[in-house]
């Protein structure tokens, strides 16, 4: 038979289905309109005398409007595929720039030059922002992380954590501060900014090429690029557009405050994003819409709203002798339950998209409602086809046939070891005196065992590839369990130390079961655990003294010598003396822990399973290795690090504060990273991790380190000033790390210029 | 002639809207080579997922060894010897030859730590016995080149002694060398009984190695023809407008 007898068919042309019904209120916006409507009923239900006036309609939305103006710069940065975590700090260090350029205490310029100055800033991070996340190919969160406690930083270093007040001279001046105020028709003005930007952004993204360009790089960033979008200076504008909304938004409070306080702003980035993703954006990118994400903001701003403004209720007061009286009171929430609830809300609406709409559960609850058949859940396909991934391999090819200490030098982890030493050399060479005391070698020993113990777990994590944020609220949430648990009840320390450790191992399954089994990017899950955690941690130390716990449990913290004298062993003399001095009890259980993780990481099928799951996922799912199992279990034992590093803490200061392990999850990824783990998984040693968080304690205890000048004063760098640098040397870390390790930028360039000479050479020749 | 060592009759599947296959019949005999091409989105790789158990049938029946069988997941298929090789063949890159080659299944000692001086050296018999050519069983995957990768993910496959291999575009990323040296080893397989099923856009290496083609057509066959008893030309004429009808000229035989 041949081909030709049998004539294909006439194929139907499909039909023209036409466009989509409803776009400017699609069903997610309506959706979101009856669950804010059903929110505020809610608000006047329990507080009718707030919720009741229009001045409180009002006042939500001027607290909505700034979050709104940051929303719609998160938009664009979103649906790009991107993050933006830095606008909150953007915010407040707006407002201290504000401040001090403005304030007569401190520059006293005129009104608009501060305002300009503000805008250049914003532009100034923005574009920053964009070169590390597009031209130097650092993760967005990682960089934009490191913006946001680098500005943190600068305000208190800038502030010094006062305030900075302007009130006069802002009544004295015309024609910006009005737009904080409330204008005739008895609304603030901010809303009225906040419309406008919200209507340009809405324009831009919705019908100009600004927005169809920021859609199409979200979507698929290498077929924009095909298309001829160029899609770096694309991915830039959205994080300037980002930076120069928070800008905004830091005016508008400035605006209305007439100060700057360098609290403003915190936790902002969580409204925002939160805000965005509420309004219907995809964390994975490509899609999202104005509207949607200003509806968010101010869905958001209600459910904070609610939440502190509080529940009137009434109190009976026994005044004795059997009289009482009742007396109206408000029960407001602790402090940190409102940014714990919005890590939560944060979580949830992440969870939103590959639940709720992929998965079709609103469908198939309605026809289990009616005991009809279920609709059938839509084959998602496969998992995603991840390449072999050619990275990080030239220094190991080299290094191959290799031995002893030359075969060290090629390793990824040699770096951190080589720095660590050099490092403590150079404290011996600037203070010999102070450098070569035990008291030093005991500080820095403690000062390492809280890192490294956090280091321990984020290297098992990095490893596989994920990433856990969460760390220093985890343990901050574990410290202030085991604290609440002692001073509250008479448990024991025992105990404490067993609720503590549970609490955060609760917090690390929460975390493993978001990522591995819920599909979230580990980024996010562990984001919202980072404010929850230290959210609750804050909430439950609330109004109670947290010191003085039993000695007994204050040992764990304090030198061998101590311990040992508790049992009547101490040595008096000699070398042992020595080391029972420098040498405390936690370093001690966590150098233990370090080397049970390492030879778990190095020596066992487990650790075998973290490496290939790094590698590539698919492949070891392929390969039978339980994934899901394998991430899971990562990131639980990285909160179980971090709920040990937590407990003791408690028992290294004899007391808890909230923000214990503050800022910690930057010196635990940049000390990972350091060790020669990388951003993208598949690589890192626990020899690598506990030298990179030596690299660490070293660099905070030489900035710590009292420099006496010349004449004779002295000169230490301030607390904020160090987490500043801190910040900095994670971000060299991810930029070295992509760049010398994975890219080989320098035997690309050496290659080059040797090259050059060989092609050089028989030229020379010739002329010769 | 001796029964199929996979059937596959009236597949059907669908991702939502989109009919990917519709009533596919496949069958392979043992140590046969068979060549499955198609257009783009023809359903060749649908297929092959489904015989894998990476994706799961709507409909129709698989016999392997004329058994029936319902695989969940790929481990499934393997446990009854169908290997499949990747286009992007599937390995860690950031470990080395060795580790890949026994991914998942690492040697033991004491039921918990890796033996890694048995495993590399278990690892250099396979590669030996295969006569691939890679330097180093402690070498990076990510820094061989595509074929080299391609001959672990082959020697990784392999060691499972299987009776099914399947390749997913095989030459696709090869130069010229990689691929000659690609289809000596399909032949060398073939020489050791075992049955392969090629993916391939590329005509001239079926019909180098290939025992019978088989075409699909927007999810449907178009057509099955001995290599021996036809033409380049005629199995390009089907990939492009074979329809249904052209598959009852299948093989009687």
């Amino acid at each position: 038979m041949t081909i030709s007898a049998a004539a294909p068919a006439p194929a139907t042309p499909p039909r023209e289905m036409g466009r989509e019904g409803a776009l400017i209120f699609g069903g997610w916006e309506i959706g979101l309109i009856v669950v804010m409507a059903l929110l505020y009923a809610g608000g006047l239900y329990l507080n009718p005398a707030f919720f009741g006036s229009t001045d409180a309609l009002f006042s939500v939305l001027r607290d909505a409007s700034r979050y709104g103006v940051m929303a719609v710069g998160m938009t664009f940065v979103l649906v790009n595929k991107e993050l933006d975590l830095s606008v909150g700090s953007t915010f407040g260090l707006t407002a201290t720039f504000f401040g001090m350029l403005f304030a007569p205490s401190y520059f006293d310029l005129g009104l608009w030059t501060a305002v300009i100055w503000c805008l250049v800033l914003g532009l100034v991070i923005g574009l920053i922002n964009g070169f590390f996340v597009t031209i130097l190919e650092v993760p967005a969160f990682i960089a934009t992380l490191t913006m946001l406690f680098i500005g943190r930083g600068v305000i208190l270093g800038l502030t010094g954590g006062k305030n900075i007040a302007f009130e006069l001279k802002a009544l004295g001046t015309s024609g910006f501060f009005p737009l904080g105020e409330i204008n005739g028709l008895g609304f603030n003005n901010q809303i009225i900014a906040f419309l406008i930007i919200a209507a340009i952004g809405a324009v831009a993204l919705a019908y100009t090429s600004v927005g169809w360009t920021t859609y199409a790089t979200g979507g698929n960033e290498q077929a924009a690029r095909y298309a001829g979008i160029n899609t770096r200076f694309v991915r830039i504008r959205s994080y300037v557009l980002s930076s120069l909304c928070a800008v905004i938004a830091g005016l508008m409070n400035v605006a209305q405050s007439k100060d700057a306080d360098p609290q403003f702003g915190l936790g902002a980035e969580l409204i925002a994003i939160a805000s965005v993703i509420v309004g219907g954006a995809a964390i994975f990118g490509g899609r999202g819409r104005v509207i949607g994400s200003c509806l968010g903001a101010i869905f958001v701003g209600l459910i904070d709203k609610v939440l502190r403004e509080g529940v009137p209720i009434t109190r009976t007061i026994d005044l004795g002798g059997g009289e009482t009286a009742t007396v109206a009171a408000v029960a407001q929430l602790p402090p940190g339950a409102v940014p714990a609830f919005l890590g939560v809300v944060l979580i949830l609406a992440v969870l939103i998209e590959p639940w709720l709409v992929r998965r079709r559960l609103i469908p198939r609850f309605w026809a289990w409602l009616r005991r009809r058949p279920p609709p059938p859940v839509p084959d998602l396909g496969g998992i995603a086809i991840t390449g072999v991934q050619t990275r990080g391999a030239n220094v190991q090819a080299r290094g191959l046939g290799k031995r002893g200490l030359v075969a060290f030098f090629y390793r990824r982890d040699a770096a951190a070891v080589m720095l660590m030493i050099a490092l403590w050399l150079f404290g011996w060479w600037a203070r010999p005196d102070f450098w070569e005391g035990l008291d030093n070698s005991f500080s820095i020993l403690l000062a390492f065992s809280e890192i490294a113990l956090l280091a321990v777990g984020l290297a098992f994590v990095m490893a596989n590839g994920d990433i856990d944020l969460s760390v220093g609220s985890v343990l901050a949430l574990s410290g202030a369990t085991a604290a609440v648990v002692m001073k509250d009840t008479n448990l024991g320390p025992l105990v404490a130390a067993v609720a503590a450790i549970s609490v955060g191992m609760l917090a690390g399954v929460i975390n493993g079961w978001l990522t591995a089994y819920v599909g979230l990017p580990s980024f996010i899950a562990t984001l919202g655990t980072f404010y929850w955690a230290r959210g609750i941690g804050s909430s439950i130390v609330a109004g109670t003294q947290l010191n003085g716990f039993p000695e007994s449990f204050n040992l764990i913290g304090h030198s061998l010598l101590e311990l040992l004298t508790v049992f009547g062993m101490a040595p008096t003399h000699g070398f042992w003396l020595a080391i029972a001095k420098a040498v405390s009890v936690q370093t001690i259980f966590v150098l233990l822990v370090a080397l049970i993780a390492g030879i778990v990481l190095a020596h066992t099928t487990y650790g075998q399973m973290v490496y290939a799951v790094g590698g590539n996922e698919r492949a070891a799912s392929f390969a039978g290795v339980n994934t899901r199992r394998v991430r899971f279990t990562a990131l639980l034992i990285s909160a179980t690090c971090a709920a040990f590093a937590g407990v003791i803490y408690d028992a290294f200061y004899r007391s808890f504060i909230p923000t214990a392990g503050q800022l910690r999850e930057l010196d635990a990824i940049s000390s990972i990273i350091i060790g020669g783990g990388s951003i993208f998984g598949g690589y890192g040693t626990m020899i690598g991790a506990m030298a990179g968080a030596a690299v660490l304690t070293l660099i905070r205890q030489l900035m710590s380190l009292q420099i006496i000048l010349r004449d004779g004063s002295s000169f230490v760098l301030p607390q904020q000033w160090q987490n500043v640098f801190i910040g900095l040397i994670l971000i060299c870390a991810v930029i070295g790390d992509i760049w010398l390790r994975q890219n080989n930028i320098l035997g690309q360039w050496f290659g080059r210029a040797r090259r050059a000479e060989e092609a050089a050479a028989p030229a020379k020749e010739a002329e010769a | 002639m001796n029964a199929p060592i996979v059937e596959m009759r009236g597949i059907d599947k669908s991702f939502g809207p989109v009919r990917a296959l519709v009533n596919v019949n496949l069958r392979l005999m043992p140590g046969e080579v068979l060549g499955l091409v198609g257009d783009n989105s023809a359903g060749k790789s649908t297929l092959m997922k489904i015989l894998t158990g990476a994706y799961q049938r709507d409909s129709g029946e698989i016999f392997i060894d004329g058994k029936t069988v319902h695989f969940k997941s790929p481990h499934e298929s393997r446990d009854l010897g169908i290997e499949m090789i990747y286009q992007d063949f599937a390995l860690c890159g950031n470990l080395d030859v060795g580790q890949n080659i026994f991914l998942g299944r690492w040697p033991k000692r004491f039921g918990l730590f890796v033996d890694r001086a048995k495993m590399h050296h278990d690892a250099r018999e396979i590669l030996d016995r295969l006569k691939v050519d890679v330097n180093s069983v402690y070498q990076k995957v990510e820094s061989l080149s595509g074929g080299r990768q391609q001959s672990v993910a082959i020697a990784r496959a392999i060691s499972f002694d299987p009776k099914v291999v399947i390749f997913d575009e095989p030459t696709a990323n090869l130069s010229v060398t990689a691929t000659k040296r690609l289809l000596e080893t399909i032949a060398e397989l073939k020489r050791h009984n075992v049955a392969q099923i090629i993916i391939s856009h590329r005509m001239n290496d079926i019909f180098e190695v290939g025992d019978r083609v088989m075409v699909l057509k927007r999810g449907r066959n178009v057509g099955e023809r001995l290599i021996a008893e036809t033409t380049e030309k005629e199995v390009l004429e089907l990939i492009v407008s074979g329809v249904p009808e052209t598959a009852a000229t299948e093989l009687v035989a």
